[in-house]
């Protein structure tokens, strides 16, 4: 008769290529950032990649990507598979152009989500975090109103899980009328800890299977 | 959780099992429960009924609703006798059987959140059902995981499918609006080797671009169920295979497999 551990011999195993969880990082870099809170922002991105680099399943599957907005936004880094993730160093820059980050976030994710069908790889739900320390600033009326709608037609329709998340200085208010999902108010919390939650959410996020509508990322640090 | 029912007494044995729900790693390292759950019966006349359910990770009480699911399934067929059961060919016939099953596991989950006062969501679970008569192989699913049937020349072949949306981590649920309409059916020939497992094994037992088992995975289970007359020992090397590092490396989530193969002759 079949001892213990011959069948782990015998059976084999077929290698479907891990699904991909997109993740945005959307970071608020403009001026009041300038100094030590950029540092920090700087040093917690090498923490996140190595929170879940070290995250079995976080490590296989979630791909990263960057994009700062200050006066300018821009795509710092496309997206890209975290264990291939070279942290960027970060500068400050003007003024909080939020609305247009949003909608640079968007568009990339929808044409990622294209490049990987196309590829005819699987996919979760893609993820967006907003780490801001301000509001909307110095940026047209029109630009924030069409991101306000944009997101909340792909939110709507399930396309993205877009969560902000307000440290020191940021306005939860504005951030309310603006986002969909209760922004995560991480005032007065170190970036230590912002980090921490960001990497855990992720982790999360990556893993385990959902009833629809019932992602969430972590409860924020100190409610439970 | 399983609910195993023991050979009936007075028909013969024409089946071997073995069946398994283990917990996945991410489950145990979050300290969580094992969300799978499945159920097999021996019915007379060599007719044998097996089910499993997965429990959605996000749900509150999901072992409580798939270890619900099995049972009502495995109940409602055993309860309507094997003389009661659709010919082979009666493919409604079937259709309505199986359905009747996934619809009174349903209203019992209703029935369970209204008495817990929770979401029926609470109790979200997947939940796949074979019939495997001496003539035919029925099947339904809910959701993802797949059942798959073996031929005695070590080939495999899908009966099901797992089933997502465009996100390879939701999927339908019993609990969902639509479940019984989306639904998969179908009645096949007579199975030698059966073979129902959840969504924690299909990414190694299943070419999942095209839903095609992998004959070597499942060659070495067949024979094993089929040449192991004993059923504590069967469970107790299946539940070790699907503990075994070299499995659960390969997925973070709970692992349910329920094997069957028929005596010949």
């Amino acid at each position: 008769m079949a001892e213990t551990g011959r069948l782990e011999d015998a059976v084999e195993f077929f290698s479907n290529p891990e699904p991909r969880c997109p993740c945005v990082l959307l970071l608020d870099v403009s001026d009041s950032m300038r100094g030590q809170p950029m540092a920090e922002l700087n040093a917690g991105l090498h923490t996140f990649r190595e929170q879940l680099v070290r995250d079995p399943v976080a490590s296989k599957r979630v791909d990263v990507a960057v994009i700062t907005f200050g006066s300018v936004v821009q795509v710092v880094q496309n997206f890209i598979p975290i264990t291939r993730f070279v942290p960027p160093t970060l500068t400050t820059q003007g003024y909080t152009h939020m609305g247009a980050g949003i909608l640079l976030a968007l568009q990339q994710l929808q044409s990622y989500k294209k490049a990987l069908r196309e590829l005819e790889m699987d996919y979760f739900r893609p993820h967006v975090f907003m780490i801001t320390d301000g509001e909307p600033r110095d940026e047209p009326e029109q630009v924030l109103e069409r991101a306000r709608k944009q997101l909340e037609a792909e939110e709507r329709s399930k396309g993205v899980l877009f969560f902000a998340i307000a440290v020191e200085g940021a306005d939860v208010e504005r951030l309310r009328n603006l986002v969909v999902r209760e922004p995560i108010d991480l005032k007065g919390r170190s970036f230590q800890e912002m980090i921490d939650y960001l990497s855990k959410s992720v982790s999360a996020l990556s893993q385990s299977r959902f009833v629809e509508d019932a992602q969430q990322p972590m409860p924020p640090p100190g409610t439970i | 959780m399983k609910r195993d029912m023991g050979t009936q007494s007075g028909s013969a044995s024409v089946w071997r099992m073995a069946a398994a729900s283990v917990r996945g790693v991410s489950h145990a390292r979050a300290d969580q429960v094992c969300q799978d759950a499945h159920a097999v019966g021996l019915l007379p006349d060599g007719v044998l009924v097996a089910a499993v359910a997965d429990g959605a990770g996000s749900a509150a009480l999901s072992e409580v609703g798939s270890a619900l699911a099995v049972d009502s399934a495995r109940v409602v067929i055993a309860a309507s006798g094997t003389s009661k059961l659709p010919d082979a060919t009666d493919t409604e016939g079937w259709r309505e059987k199986l359905a009747s099953a996934f619809s009174i596991a349903r209203a019992h989950l209703e029935e369970e959140a209204e008495k817990r006062k929770v979401d029926l969501n609470a109790l979200a679970t997947t939940l796949l059902l074979a019939v495997a008569t001496p003539e035919a192989t029925v099947v339904m699913q809910v959701g993802d995981g797949a059942i798959v049937m073996g031929d005695a020349d070590g080939g495999a072949r899908a009966l099901t499918f797992p089933l997502h949306g465009e996100y390879a981590n939701t999927t339908v649920f019993l609990t969902s609006p639509d479940a019984l309409e989306t639904a998969q059916f179908g009645l096949y020939p007579a199975a030698t080797h059966l073979a129902l497992f959840s969504d924690g094994l299909q990414r190694i037992a299943l070419d999942m671009a095209t839903g095609t088992p992998f004959a070597p995975f499942f060659a070495p289970l067949f024979r094993f169920v089929a040449n192991e007359p004993e059923a504590a020992a069967a469970q107790e090397q299946l539940t070790s295979f699907l503990s075994s590092p070299r499995v659960q490396e390969r997925s973070d989530d709970d692992i349910t497999l329920v094997l069957a193969a028929r005596l010949i002759g």
